[in-house]
């Protein structure tokens, strides 16, 4: 608790998502990844069932398959570690700051005083790694829900504990 | 205590007219699936009867008054349901009145509050009167509490000052100008043509000689194959064509004429209202706080004719999924030399005359042509069978279109901020200027692609409330990856400098 009270202050200095991320979007990716190889699986046995391809196309669909299972599962591993190094958030006194993105990079300010409502919500495999996510809420069009994954679920409740509106203005 | 105010007697004919509205379809299905059954369709009378009880009944028990510091409306015999409308809630009273409404002397008023898409309240109908006095009642209390303090000691009745006023004639050219979204109708027409709806019609004119069926197609079967279909037919699609334009821009000034007839914009206090329609007359109010961006738009013709279009994203609400955003026009159209005169009383916090307008980093200009060519390049790459060599030609003018359309572009791209706002302007032919005061930032963000990080550029977007698909969004790209982050920086910091208020 002592930590994840550290993690949210104020004091405008970037920070990095908590490490268990990582593993958790490995293994989220890895779930994906078995999803859609046990659907190519089968794709691929229709195909072999019904559709008369050559003997050598026949072949190459095992090996196929395997390798493109293979590169997703391999592509899950190695992405979220990328992820991990390019997102950070600045937390200060007048709103939260976040960076993410590895090839289409963004840096979205959020001012305090634009925050309608947040959210902080987990999954039942946030759950396990101990993660929550951070949703804020703003009147905006284009960004009127963003969402910061991966932070530990204390520090999730701290940022929303700080940038919450305080009721020194009755808005609307 | 104040008393209590009932609506028009005559108002359950409009709830049942409206009930009836939305029963139509069914009533129909009804009457043909009882036509076939071989049953009579009297059977429907009375469901009809019950209708009119049920509206008369509505309409009876429907009660406002004015308390001090609410608007409250009750309704119902049986279960009785009393809504409260705190007056500071109360964004936008609005009215409509169809010819029937005009008929009687009556008028529907909907009091919107920011929450959800739907009015708060529907008053169907009440004298025309009552409009004015509930507008009288709601807004009395309204001027401190408006988010502009200075003007805190202005009387409590300003009077209304007229910003805009369209004649006829003005509309008619709004209509001439503005004629967007019948290119889908040109487009549905041109199938229809195709697959031979005017066939008749078209043999009755020319005889066997012509056939219309499939003359595009035809075209391209005859430039495929080496030879042009005969003139006469490409004079005819041609003229067709044009003849098919005037018809558009003429339905479209006619459209405009009904719809606008009698435009005003005035503006009353802190407040704008807007009244047009020549049968269903809108009145409209847009408070000057709930303006999130104002777009000023140009075309070819609006050049022409020495005109713009001025556009403004309104929002109001309470939560961030439930604001009503709305696009509503404050010009259909207005003399470019009036333009200024106009944003100052709806901006006044903007100094237009003091913007200094920046332009996007010109190496953009290579950037974006080298994309243009290589979808220009793709897009000829299907040519290669039936052009063969010609391609090149093809390729060439396209490209020289490319290079003349990035450089414009590019040449048109601008963006300033003024002490209390930022601006930005984009389109050569199609032209839109976009105001977003600080107050109404929401977000603002930094993008960084690939090909920017190469050139290191970057793009600023900038979040409003209330913006719609169509709305021209703020988001300013090549930009120097330091002017940038400077723009950012200013930008993100006004946006938590300031409070928002809807």
């Amino acid at each position: 608790m002592e930590a994840a009270l550290t993690s949210a202050v104020p004091d405008g200095t970037p920070r990095q998502l908590d490490p268990q991320f990582i593993a958790f979007q490995r293994v989220a990716g890895w779930i994906f990844t078995a999803f859609v190889a046990c659907g190519l699986f089968f794709a691929a046995i229709v195909v072999w069932l019904t559709a008369e391809l050559p003997k050598w196309g026949n072949l190459l669909l095992p090996p196929a398959w395997l390798a493109f299972s293979a590169g997703l599962a391999i592509f899950c591993y190695a992405w979220p570690m990328l992820e991990y190094r390019r997102t950070s958030y600045v937390l200060d006194d007048r709103g939260i700051e976040i960076r993410s993105g590895v090839l289409w990079r963004a840096v979205t300010n959020i001012p305090r005083s634009r925050v309608q409502h947040i959210d902080v919500s987990q999954g039942p495999l946030e759950r396990a790694y101990g993660l929550g996510r951070l949703v804020i809420y703003t009147a905006g069009t284009d960004h009127s829900r963003i969402e910061l994954p991966g932070l530990g679920y204390h520090v999730a409740f701290a940022l929303r504990n700080h940038l919450l509106p305080r009721g020194d203005d009755d808005a609307v | 205590m104040p008393s209590e105010n009932r609506l028009h007697p005559l108002s359950f004919l409009f709830h049942l007219g409206g009930q009836l509205q939305q029963l139509v379809i069914p009533f129909v299905l009804v009457l043909v699936g009882a036509g076939t059954a071989g049953v009579g369709s009297a059977w429907v009378v009375p469901f009809l009867v019950v209708y009119a009880l049920v509206a008369i009944l509505r309409c009876l028990s429907y009660r406002y008054r004015f308390d001090d510091s609410e608007l409250v409306i009750t309704t119902g015999f049986i279960f009785r349901n009393e809504r409260h409308v705190p007056y500071a809630r109360i964004h936008n009273i609005d009215a409509v009145q169809n010819i029937a409404h005009r008929a009687l002397k009556v008028v529907e008023v909907r009091v919107e509050t920011g929450g959800g898409d739907e009015p708060e309240a529907t008053l169907r109908v009440l004298p025309f009167g009552a409009l004015a006095e509930m507008r009288e009642r709601v807004f009395a209390g309204r001027t401190p509490a408006a988010a502009s303090a200075p003007d805190a000691a202005a009387p409590p009745r300003p009077e209304a000052r007229t910003l805009l006023e369209l004649r006829p004639r003005e509309l008619l050219l709004a209509g001439f100008i503005d004629s967007r979204g019948l290119v889908i109708i040109a487009g549905a027409f041109g199938l229809l043509w195709e697959f031979g709806l005017f066939d008749s019609a078209m043999d009755r004119i020319f005889g066997d000689a012509v056939n219309g069926r499939g003359l595009v197609r035809q075209f391209f079967r005859a430039v495929a194959g080496g030879g042009l279909p005969p003139l006469n037919r490409i004079l005819f699609a041609i003229a067709a064509f044009v003849v098919f334009l005037i018809v558009i821009r003429l339905l479209s000034m006619g459209w405009s004429f009904i719809r606008l007839h009698g435009f005003r914009l005035d503006r009353i206090g802190d407040d704008l209202r807007a009244e047009f329609g020549l049968f269903t007359r809108i009145m409209a109010t847009i408070p000057l706080t709930r303006i999130q961006t104002l777009t000023i738009r140009e075309g070819p013709l609006h050049r022409f004719f020495r005109t713009a279009s001025v556009r403004v994203d309104s929002a109001g609400g309470s939560g961030p999924r439930t604001a009503a955003a709305k696009r509503e026009s404050l010009a259909p159209i207005i003399r470019s030399s009036d333009v200024d005169r106009l944003l100052r009383e709806v901006l006044p916090e903007v100094d237009f005359a003091a913007i200094e307008w920046r332009p996007v980093d010109p190496r953009g200009f290579r950037r974006a042509l080298k994309a243009a060519l290589i979808f220009y390049t793709a897009l000829t790459v299907p040519f290669v069978l039936m052009l063969k060599w010609w391609t090149f030609a093809l390729l060439a003018a396209l490209a020289s279109w490319a290079y003349f359309d990035v450089k414009m572009h590019i040449k048109h791209l601008g963006w300033a901020t003024a002490d209390r706002a930022v601006l930005y302007r984009s389109g050569w032919l199609f032209r839109q200027l976009t105001v977003a005061r600080f107050t109404k930032i929401q977000i603002v963000t930094i993008g960084e692609s690939p090909f920017d990080r190469r050139h290191r550029m970057a793009s600023v977007h900038v979040d409003t409330a209330g913006a719609s698909d169509a709305s021209h969004r703020i988001r300013i790209p090549y930009l120097a990856r330091a002017t940038a982050d400077d723009l950012f920086r200013r930008l993100a910091g006004e946006a938590a400098r300031t409070s928002f208020r809807w």
